[in-house]
């Protein structure tokens, strides 16, 4: 193969005469390797020290064989179910069954690895092998054939003169490269916000009353499907509570009182300050609270996470992502961290059930800036 | 036959009418009696000077371990301790049970340690507060565990929307602003929780019984119960129970150096 060291090849008679033996030579011989050092690890077969150096390794194969089965049989049977800690026996069996996985597919496999590196340690002969380096790059008139071989097969195919070829073969990759491509830009030329005036839209939040329904205070407790609506005694002074609107038309669709817990833009934190605490209200927002009670969006203006950590006697509502602090005291102003705008005020007030409901929507979009708020 | 039973049958109806007079006024009088007796003024007496007897002694230890920083008479010091007018026997519970008062020096916030105070003071201590303070949140009649309720799937839900954001969602806590923290929920007892949410200690918000319904408290412990003290540990060392970050740090750290070494073991061996 390598140019340096040319040597003699066999004839077709001479070839077909030849042992193994003398194949594998002539074939180290033709890639330039030569044997330094060669000996048998056991030169004498059947001794005891080569059963016994057998045996090892084929333990080891055993080992991962048997942690295999194991392996399968925890898989497959243990019982991996959740057990109360109550029933102190179900729930060791069930916190047993990870590690169980683990050290038996675990050992299986270093079982294997153990086996093949002891059996090469132990009956692969020891062997020195040098092999010539092939130098520099290929020879120059290796490489100026190779760039003539290729013109040449392009300038035999006459696609350089056909133009009609060349221009209608440009034209059916082009339109086709045009139609993948306007997959994944067609997103970006379409207006995301032409939608401005639902409460799906990016301004508004669900919070938006539509076709002038009352819009209520509603808690989750736990029930995705109970409606339990909030009353201004419900929350205790340095107390808070996440809220989500409800509208009566919602109270039988389980679709929509699911929907309603969990929409993204949609939680409401109420927090009932102290008494004699004073309030710094927002200009303009100072008729949003009711009594004690102020409602602002729990959704942070940096990027969107949920500023629930309350400190009800320091009045800091932490974001946890960013560690941004609002101080509900001065109308969620941001003291701290990446925020830079305080968190939306929702205005509250109470019906004449005595039930607490939001006069209106938010009067500015929640959450992190997007490209057309302007504030 | 029926002659001769008609005659004696008009003293015999007499006599049983006399007879069961009797008897009846004498049942009357004795279950006058026995409701006399039991709910007779006397019990209340003497739990009367009980009360009073315990509220002395509760003095006794305000004055001795509450009254330099919360005021002679419950109003407060400035910059050292806040009123406890209104705060409640729940409160007083939460915070002598757990050792966070008295509080061994002003910081940043009060951190649990032993008790100082045993049971029996802190029932005094309760009583007194309870009495000169007015009216604030009870610690509940129950105890221990019934107060684990039966649903802690639900309590789940709820432990993840009204605590989890500061306790993390298993109970390991977290960090609060300026030195403040919100502690690990390990090892504490199910009153603990019960009066922490009713009390709102130090920065936690008050959780009243209107906002979370006793049965929903229940929930939340029980939830808390079954991930705390090491019962959400599926196997091994939980690394602090925070989840992928120190799981997936440790993991690499360890097992990188571990091949590592393995590796220049068998290099060496070769």
């Amino acid at each position: 193969m390598s140019g340096d060291k040319p040597t003699e090849l066999p004839s077709e008679a001479e070839l077909a005469e030849m042992s193994r033996d003398d194949l594998v030579k002539l074939g180290t011989r033709m890639d330039g390797v030569e044997l330094v050092h060669y000996e048998e690890k056991w030169p004498v077969k059947g001794t005891r020290a080569e059963r016994r150096a057998q045996r090892q390794v084929a333990i080891w194969f055993l080992i991962s064989a048997l942690s295999g089965l194991a392996f399968l049989g925890v898989f497959l049977f243990w019982p991996w179910e959740y057990e109360s800690p109550s029933n102190a026996e179900g729930h060791l069996l069930h916190n047993l069954y990870n590690p169980l996985i683990g050290l038996f597919l675990g050992l299986s496999v270093l079982g294997l690895g153990v086996g093949a590196l002891l059996y090469t340690k132990k009956f692969l002969p020891d062997e020195l092998a040098v092999q010539q380096r092939h130098d520099g790059p290929s020879t120059a008139v290796d490489r100026a054939t190779l760039v003539a071989e290729l013109s040449d097969a392009g300038q035999r195919s006459g696609i350089g003169r056909r133009s009609l070829i060349k221009r209608t073969a440009g034209l059916g990759a082009g339109v086709l490269g045009l139609g993948v491509a306007v997959v994944p830009l067609g997103a970006l030329v379409k207006n995301p916000h032409s939608d401005s005036e639902t409460k799906n839209s990016l301004w508004h939040t669900g919070w938006k009353a539509e076709k002038g329904e009352k819009v209520y205070l509603r808690r989750h407790t736990g029930n995705f499907h109970e409606v339990s609506l909030v009353r201004p005694e419900d929350v205790e002074p340095g107390g808070f509570e996440t809220v989500f609107p409800f509208r009566e038309s919602e109270r039988n669709d389980e679709h929509a009182l699911v929907a309603a817990l969990k929409r993204a833009d949609a939680p409401v934190m109420l927090i009932r300050m102290r008494p004699n605490q004073a309030i710094t209200k927002r200009a303009g927002q100072e008729d949003f609270n009711y009594g004690d009670l102020y409602a602002y969006s729990k959704i942070c203006t940096h990027l969107g996470c949920p500023t629930s950590l309350f400190e009800q006697q320091t009045g800091l509502l932490l974001c946890p992502c960013h560690q941004s602090q609002f101080d509900v005291f001065e109308y969620a102003k941001p003291r701290f961290g990446p925020a830079t705008r305080p968190l939306p005020q929702l205005p509250i007030t109470v019906d004449e059930e005595g039930y607490l409901v939001a006069r209106s929507d938010f009067i500015e979009a929640v959450g992190p800036a997007f490209w057309e708020r302007k504030s | 036959m029926t002659t001769t039973t008609k005659r004696p049958r008009g003293a015999r109806t007499k006599l049983r009418r006399r007879v069961a007079g009797l008897l009846a006024l004498g049942f009357g009088l004795l279950s006058a009696g026995l409701l006399f007796t039991a709910f007779a003024p006397t019990a209340q007496t003497a739990q009367a000077q009980q009360q009073d007897a315990l509220v002395r002694q509760g003095e006794q230890i305000y004055l001795n371990t509450c009254q330099s920083c919360h005021g002679r008479s419950l109003e407060g010091v400035e910059s050292r301790g806040p009123s406890l007018v209104g705060v409640g026997d729940a409160a007083v519970y939460f915070q002598t049970s757990s050792g966070r008062m008295p509080m061994a020096r002003q910081e940043a916030q009060a951190i649990r340690k032993p008790a100082k105070l045993s049971p029996e003071e802190i029932n005094a201590l309760m009583a007194y507060i309870d009495a000169n303070g007015g009216a604030g949140p009870k610690k509940p009649s129950e105890s221990g565990e019934a107060l684990r309720g039966d649903n802690p799937a639900r309590g789940g839900e709820l432990f993840r929307l009204n605590c989890a954001s500061c306790h993390n969602f298993t109970g390991r806590g977290g960090a609060l602003s300026s030195g403040k923290f919100a502690p690990a929920l390990d090892g504490v007892t199910e009153d603990q929780i019960y009066t922490a949410m009713l009390s709102g200690p130090q920065n936690m918000p008050k959780f009243g019984e209107r906002q979370l319904t006793p049965e929903e408290k229940k929930d939340i412990i029980a939830y808390v119960k079954s991930v705390t003290d090491g019962n959400n540990n599926s196997g091994g060392n939980a690394l602090g129970g925070f989840g992928p970050v120190s799981e997936g740090l440790i993991a690499f750290i360890v097992g990188i150096a571990a091949l590592i070494g393995v590796t220049l073991w068998i290099g060496a061996k070769a």
